[in-house]
């Protein structure tokens, strides 16, 4: 069976039996009515569909135009009334009265459609879904509202935790320049406000970390400036990796170091130049670089104080070889007393030389 | 069953062997021969304290058996004990055996490397009994008047579970030896090796240094025997820092860092 091309969905609301159940050249006026009346509403057409065959075969062409109007009049005001309308309509058309329909369809038409104020629910509707369609347009409005609010608060916290940082480094930074050379002041500064300006929680462990690196002689100004130029790049990718690059904390910071350092380092060296300076002196020695002259009182110990870094010459063997001659040097100091002479020992001394060299005596 | 014993004449010095005199201990180690006393020779590896026994085994005409004493060694290895030749059971004589019985010098080297139950057995021979019992055979054999017992030791090696008992100890004359000063070493040394002055001199300066790092982590400084194994190196051409590092640093030390302080000493003189 085919329903032609004005049928459309209408197949989904007539069953089988119902199409069968109209006369043959009635079917095509059959589905177009139930195709129009499921326009308004899919449940009108279902019932429609099912009350239709009965109508067209029952009824004149005009009872059922009739019916159809009747139904949409009500579905108007009311759909699920209009389905009831539809339902019981056909019932009524074969009572005796024939106007019994017409007023049914009317009460049942006010009674759906309610009181004259009830436009004003309508109105009130009507509103409500243009506010509605208001609040859907300003939905992209509100979360990018949200996402500055939040952007700010971050900013916010991220300018506190910086003014806290600047304040501990206005605390931290007179004693570390106390402790600095004079002769590094202007490079450490020129440094140090490099990063403080970059980000100042990043300062405070620049500040420490340039202390040790240029008291100590580990880089020139030049490579402490190189070394700087460094971390700033790894801090602009990221504060918490650009914060350990300046405590040294990370492999990266110590490679560049490592680069950057000049001549041959104390520490690489001082076991060998301690058991060197041990056994030419016969004396328990020690070797201190002169970083660490702090920590210790050169005069009451057998040390040798060396540079942390010997830098001399191009290569390691012939800074080694500085080192060795400065060590030897140091060594035969205290093989020989020179730290262990005392004025109470001059008395005797003078005796002794009075002894070995008389008055009076020719060479 | 029949009996061998080592032919001890296989055991007598043809020629002296050099030995320079740093004290008394010649006329120390006489007197408690002629005492019929036990020696116990203290000092660090390669001091002389071998050359020492062997110099006075030549002195005073005696055989002299030597047993380098090892943690393996044990009472019958010093005694004596059946073995079987062919169908006949053999008792054959230890060195401390042969050297009581031919009236020789018996020098037990490092003692205190034997087991502690090799140490005991040489406790008759010590005091005045002076005789050695042979329990697996049953007999006890007394030492003549000419036998001597001498036991080397060196302390720097001992520790708590590595000593001799003080039973043991208190039982020999105990002569000490160290290195000889800078004037004997040199001699030593031109003597043994063939070396010139210079050489000598640099290479005892050389020892003198390295010593010093006896407590830094060396456990033994550079004895009188690698000075000699150097000059000795040296007078077949070999340059005197290949020597040096050759005898006096690498066989002393594994560690890198003494090595390379021990080789700028040796630059420091040569």
């Amino acid at each position: 069976m085919t329903f032609g091309p004005a049928v459309g969905n209408v197949g989904m609301y007539v069953a089988r039996e119902m199409l069968a159940a109209v006369p043959e050249d009635q079917r095509q006026a059959y589905l177009r009515m139930v195709e129009e009346i499921s326009e308004l509403k899919y449940q009108l057409g279902v019932e429609v569909a099912r009350q239709l065959p009965r109508l067209l075969a029952e009824h004149e062409p005009e009872a059922v135009a009739r019916y159809l109007d009747q139904v949409r009049q009500v579905a108007a005001v009311g759909w699920k009334s209009g389905v009831e309308v539809a339902k019981q309509l056909p019932d009524l058309y074969e009572a005796p009265d024939e106007q019994l329909a017409e007023h049914y369809v009317d009460i049942i038409a006010d009674a759906t459609k309610g009181p004259p104020e009830d436009t004003e629910t309508a109105q009130l509707a009507e509103e409500l879904v243009e506010l509605e369609r208001e609040l859907r347009e300003m939905e992209p409005k509100v979360k990018r509202a949200q996402e500055l609010k939040s952007l700010l608060a971050a900013r916010d916290r991220r300018d506190e935790k910086r003014r806290k940082h600047a304040v501990e480094l206005a605390a931290a930074l007179p004693p570390i320049l106390a402790r600095l050379r004079p002769r590094y002041r202007p490079p450490y500064l020129a440094q140090v406000r490099q990063v403080a300006a970059a980000d100042p929680e990043a300062s405070l462990e620049a500040a420490d970390t340039l202390l040790d690196l240029l008291n100590g002689e580990r880089v020139s100004p030049e490579g402490a400036a190189e070394w700087v130029a460094r971390g700033l790049e790894v801090l602009e990718r990221n504060k918490e990796v650009g914060r350990g690059y300046f405590r040294l904390g990370s492999k990266y910071a110590l490679q560049v170091l490592d680069e950057l350092k000049e001549g041959l380092a104390l520490k690489s060296v001082a076991r060998v130049l301690k058991l060197y300076a041990t056994a030419l002196s016969g004396h328990d020695v020690a070797i201190r670089g002169t970083n660490e002259l702090q920590a210790m009182d050169v005069y009451t110990a057998e040390h040798i104080v060396l540079p942390p870094e010997m830098r001399f010459f191009e290569d390691d063997e012939r800074n080694f070889t500085a080192y060795k001659v400065a060590t030897a040097h140091g060594a035969g100091r205290i093989e020989f007393g020179t730290y262990g002479f005392t004025l109470t020992a001059v008395p005797d001394l003078v005796a002794d030389l009075r002894a070995r060299y008389p008055e009076g005596a020719t060479a | 069953m029949g009996v061998e014993s080592q032919r001890i004449e296989d055991f007598r010095l043809t020629k002296e062997p050099y030995y320079l005199p740093l004290g008394n201990e010649v006329e120390l180690f006489e007197a408690a021969y002629h005492g019929g006393l036990p020696v116990m020779l203290k000092g660090p590896t390669g001091c002389g304290k071998t050359r020492f026994v062997e110099h006075m085994a030549w002195r005073l005409e005696r055989t002299l058996v030597t047993v380098a004493c090892h943690e393996d060694l044990t009472a019958s290895d010093l005694v004596g004990k059946y073995t079987l030749r062919g169908d006949e059971t053999v008792w054959q004589d230890g060195p401390l055996t042969t050297a009581v019985k031919s009236g020789g010098i018996a020098y037990l080297d490092e003692i205190v490397e034997a087991r502690k139950d090799t140490t005991v057995v040489i406790h008759p021979l010590t005091d005045d009994r002076r005789i050695l019992p042979l329990e697996k055979k049953g007999e006890v054999v007394a030492a003549p008047g000419e036998f001597q017992l001498v036991i080397s030791y060196n302390p720097g090696y001992q520790s708590v579970l590595k000593d001799l008992k003080h039973s043991t100890k208190q039982r020999f004359v105990a002569i000490d030896f160290d290195y000889p000063p800078p004037d004997a070493e040199e001699t030593i040394l031109k003597t043994e090796s063939g070396v010139d002055d210079d050489v000598a001199a640099k290479l005892v300066k050389i020892a003198e240094k390295v010593r010093n790092l006896r407590t830094h982590g060396l456990e033994e400084g550079v004895s009188t025997r690698l000075l000699v194994y150097a000059g000795q190196l040296i007078g077949r051409g070999v340059t005197p820092i290949a020597a040096c590092e050759a005898t006096i640093c690498k066989p002393i030390t594994d560690d890198l860092e003494m090595q390379r302080s021990i080789v700028e000493i040796i630059a420091t003189q040569f």
